[in-house]
């Protein structure tokens, strides 16, 4: 195998690829969910966790209080987040329906000892973005008092959890673990699943555009033929991935290790990219070959989501800094597996070449 | 009559034509595949996904809330005495001495606390279950009760907040006050059952379920909750949902793509084509099997999932869509890595489309711009109309009907096998549609059929935009939504220049930009009338769509818009079109400035 040969194989793909300006239509493609995922994450901020759009901060809520007095009242009264108003029930409900309220409270007349349960009925809009915040927000009164009223009847328990104290939370981090545990692995493993079909299309071009004999009566032999599209590929991934960490740190996310991130991506897709090669060398013919190679790719992501430490979870770890030197034993791992399949494909399109030499 | 018997002969041999190829290589793979798919999903359900595991690094001392921390795979936990962990605060996220959490406030470190109090709070309740004295433990109830109001764009126009702070005065109902019942102080239900559905709801901790955990909040106790399960629902369930029904779609219109490709790849559908057969006949026939198969997935899901099979209806209008866009990317794409791309392009767009509006599904009207919305209140039970159909789904009819129109009147020989490149294909292709006696009247209707896929784009740049803060949101709207219709007016006027340069004269010109202005305005208002009233009647709609009132405003802006491009075309050749573009797009954000929202003078 010739290292020019590969190169000239590569650099054959490559030029169709601009030509055709499809590189282009990846570049839109990332562009569009880049902010995609940047409009989905402010919008869901700014649904689910108000606060951390400032302008709302300071925005009180109406809220209706009808029935007993409690300790539900106070709180409700001492907290930034509302403006309280002892209504009449009915009265309060039909403010709450012309959207005068964002709830009305009803609190009844029993006793904080009593056996029974305290049972506050609390009246929202239906489909409504605001009730969903004041929700949130009453949660905070709710538990408060629900821990008032636990301590009132702690006698009564037979078994006390663990205690443990946590820090009031100063807000934020709600979207950590989607960015980094959810986005980012999944963003930046993609360009190995683009490039894997890519290579199924390369190689099934040749046999079904029937421009096979003429590559292989060049001095290029059909494995290198191959080799070079695997390369083509596999050159597309580091370019792509490494435009994804750019477009996110953009993006004010910062990411540890952008570096040995795109080392395991590139290590990891390679197994893809030559399971591709394999089911476009077996099938030669594309419809067949994406189908099976697409049903192929579940089933290896679900087996590989359940091991644990995984290569995608690595790129999590590695995203957050917390990936150790383990990382090297998931490598080596990954290595071998590439071995074998790179054996696999050489064997497969050593024999690919001779039967079509001889057909 | 011979029409359908073209229309059922050409779909048996695709069929036909498909299993043959399938049975022989594909099939004994397929069922090997399907069989280790059914073998991993067991395994991965057994074992969990362990895509974050070790996202956390904690330390802690007291080795039972070790023992309670690390259950989470999530944290990498650290036993060491207190005097070692205080020495190395800062090499973890959270340290837990005595009982105290501390916080290193990086934010890993707030993400950590926020996982450890759901998981913290998960282990009390579950201590809290096995109370005997369940009201000791549970002290307190929520009975939800949702009021209905009149939810219109106005109210909730920003996506944000409506009310106005009132005074210091309590608010006053201006309407008729019912009589609300006082709500009864106690429980409808028995400690047994209230304490069955507490352990039911906390007893799913997999890693799995932390992702679908909303999907089955409603627990059978309805409206009685514990404030710690008082949140806003997320509506994963309709993240799951898309990919659910929208996946298998995806798929099988691959396969519609590929036939169309295969059939011009070496020419060989020039037999077909050389037979007697109407191009319509053999596009319908090939993509009836790939519609009754898609019909068909979809049902099986539906009666799988256990959902009503009236959900099928809002998908048969998302069916045809992607087929009518499977059947032109197969038409236009040159080769086998272009077509890869165009549809995963398509398909994320599209995906984008049904799925961003239906997260909004519970909380506003906007989300009824998506079919899969319907969807998710049909499994809620939650009613929907006649017009609320028609308002979700008529683009999807209209887009897909003009496509198929299209491909059908490309589906000849000198389209099929050309090998140009992609843009001057589809202008090909649009010209192909351009009637040459009647360049005026072609114009017309060019820009009128523009309109659904202006909407589309529009209504996506909507639901995109819709999620930033209000000022921001209304100036990209503004400028994008003028971007769109100008670019959709500047086609046929293009596509004419393309076909011949010298056609533009003065006369023409004013002409042809006469006749795709009322053209455009003519379908803009029309489709308006029918479907979107609700949206136009908005801020953002009277950007989106020139409001219903006066006519000949709006139609002086297209005409003065559509004729700043022809003009550049003219002078500067084809390199003026993006110059006009842009200039014409100004004008029409000035006057959408001026005179909708009256921001200037």
């Amino acid at each position: 195998m010739k290292a020019r040969h590969l190169s000239i194989i590569a650099k054959k793909e490559f030029r169709g690829l601009f030509n055709e300006r499809t590189i282009l239509l990846a570049v839109l493609l990332q562009l569009f969910i880049a902010m995609f995922s940047s409009f989905l994450m402010v919008g869901l901020t700014s649904m689910y966790d108000p606060s951390s759009l400032s302008k709302y901060s300071r925005y009180k809520y109406n809220i209706a209080y009808a029935g007993n007095d409690s300790a539900v009242l106070e709180y409700l009264q001492t907290s930034p987040d509302f403006r309280v108003y002892p209504m009449d029930l009915s009265t309060g409900v039909a403010a709450l329906k012309e959207r005068k309220l964002s709830a009305v409270i009803y609190v009844p007349d029993t006793s904080p000892s009593a056996d029974e349960p305290v049972k506050i009925t609390l009246y929202t809009l239906t489909n409504d973005l605001q009730s969903a915040i004041v929700d949130v927000k009453l949660k905070d009164v709710f538990l408060k008092y629900e821990k008032d009223l636990r301590q009132i009847r702690i006698d009564r328990l037979g078994e006390l959890p663990i205690p443990l104290q946590v820090p009031k939370s100063s807000g934020g981090g709600d979207f950590y673990e989607f960015v980094y545990g959810l986005l980012i692995p999944l963003l930046v493993f993609m360009p190995a699943i683009i490039a894997s079909a890519l290579v199924i299309d390369l190689i099934t071009e040749e046999y079904q555009h029937e421009t096979l004999e003429t590559l292989i009566s060049t001095p290029i032999t059909f494995s290198e033929m191959v080799w070079g599209k695997v390369l083509a590929c596999e050159l597309l991934v580091p370019i792509q991935a490494g435009a994804w960490l750019l477009l996110l740190m953009v993006n004010g996310i910062a990411i540890q290790n952008a570096g040995l991130i795109l080392l395991q991506v590139v290590v990891t897709s390679l197994i893809l990219i030559l399971l591709g090669a394999l089911t476009a060398l077996h099938y030669r013919e594309r419809t067949a070959a994406q189908f099976i190679f697409s049903t192929a790719l579940v089933v290896v992501i679900l087996f590989v989501l359940a091991l644990p430490s995984n290569p995608l979870n690595l790129l999590t770890r590695l995203a957050v800094g917390t990936a150790g030197p383990e990382q090297w034993l998931v490598l080596a791992a990954t290595g071998s597996v590439i071995i074998i399949l790179g054996y696999l494909t050489q064997k497969y399109a050593e024999r690919g070449g001779k039967s079509h030499h001889a057909g | 009559m011979g029409w359908l018997t073209d229309i059922s002969t050409i779909a048996r041999w695709e069929v036909k034509k498909s299993l043959t190829m399938m049975s022989r290589e594909v099939l004994p793979f397929a069922i090997v595949l399907f069989i280790l798919l059914v073998a991993v999903t067991g395994f991965a359900a057994q074992s969990g996904m362990h895509l974050q595991d070790g996202m956390y690094e904690v330390g802690v001392d007291d080795p039972r809330v070790a023992e309670l921390i690390a259950s989470d795979a999530r944290f990498s936990v650290y036993r060491a005495d207190p005097a070692i962990l205080e020495k190395n605060r800062n090499a973890f996220d959270l340290v837990i001495m005595n009982g105290q959490v501390y916080s290193s406030g990086t934010d890993r470190a707030k993400a950590a606390q926020k996982t450890l109090e759901r998981d913290y709070a998960k282990y009390v309740n579950s201590v809290y279950n096995r109370e005997s004295d369940l009201f000791a433990a549970y002290p307190l109830w929520i009975d939800v009760q949702t009021v209905k109001s009149e939810l219109t764009f106005l109210s909730t126009q920003s996506g944000q907040y409506v009310q106005a702070a009132p005074g210091r005065k309590a608010p006053v109902p201006e309407g008729e006050i019912s009589a609300i019942p006082t709500p009864s102080a106690s429980l409808d239900f028995t400690k047994e059952e209230l304490r069955q559905e507490l352990v039911k709801t906390s007893s799913k901790n997999t890693q799995i379920s932390r992702y679908t955990e909303v999907l089955s909040a409603e627990s059978t106790m309805g409206r009685f909750k514990t404030p710690s399960q008082l949140s806003p629902p997320l509506p994963f369930d309709s993240i799951i949902l898309i990919f659910v029904f929208i996946f298998p779609l995806y798929f099988t219109s691959q396969f519609f793509m590929m036939s169309i490709m295969n059939e011009r790849i070496e020419r060989k559908g020039e037999v077909l084509l050389s037979t007697p057969v109407a191009s319509s006949s053999i596009i319908l026939g090939k993509m009836i099997p790939y519609f009754i198969g898609m019909l068909a997935i979809c049902t099986a899901l539906t009666l799988y999932v256990r959902a009503p099979l009236i959900i099928l209806l809002p998908l048969i209008p998302v069916i045809v869509f992607f087929l009518a866009n499977a059947l032109l990317i197969g038409m236009l794409s040159r080769s086998f890595k272009e077509l890869s791309f165009i549809s995963i392009f398509f398909s994320t767009v599209a995906t984008s489309y049904l799925f961003f509006p239906s997260i909004f599904a519970n909380v506003h009207v906007i989300s009824l711009i998506s079919p899969l919305t319907l969807i998710v209140l049909s499994i809620q039970a939650s009613p929907w109309t006649v017009t609320d159909y028609l308002y979700s789904t008529s683009l999807f009819w209209l887009t897909g009907a003009v496509l198929f129109y299209i491909g059908i009147r490309n589906f000849k020989e000198e389209r099929l096998f050309s090998e140009k490149p992609l843009l001057p294909r589809i202008r090909e292709f649009l010209s192909e549609i351009m009637s040459r006696k009647h360049p005026f009247l072609s114009v017309f209707l060019l820009a009128g059929f523009s309109i659904p896929f202006v909407f589309m784009v529009q209504l996506m740049s909507l639901t995109l935009f819709f999620n930033l803060p209000m000022p921001y949101s209304l100036v990209l709207l503004l400028i994008f939504a003028a971007l769109v219709e100008e670019c959709a007016k500047a086609v046929g006027i293009y596509t004419l220049f393309a076909q011949d340069p010298a056609f533009l004269t003065g006369k023409n010109l004013l002409a042809a930009c006469a006749a795709t202005a009322i053209g455009f305005l003519v379908a803009e208002k029309l489709l308006l009338f029918i479907t979107l009233a609700q949206i136009s009647e908005s801020v953002f709609g009277s950007i989106l769509f020139l409001s219903l009132g006066v006519l000949w405003m709006p139609l002086l802006l297209h005409f003065a818009g559509v004729l700043i491009v022809a003009c550049s075309l003219k002078f500067w050749g084809r390199k003026g079109l993006v110059i006009g573009l842009v200039t014409a797009t100004a004008v029409h954000c000035l006057y959408n400035l001026y005179f909708i929202l009256g921001w200037i003078g």
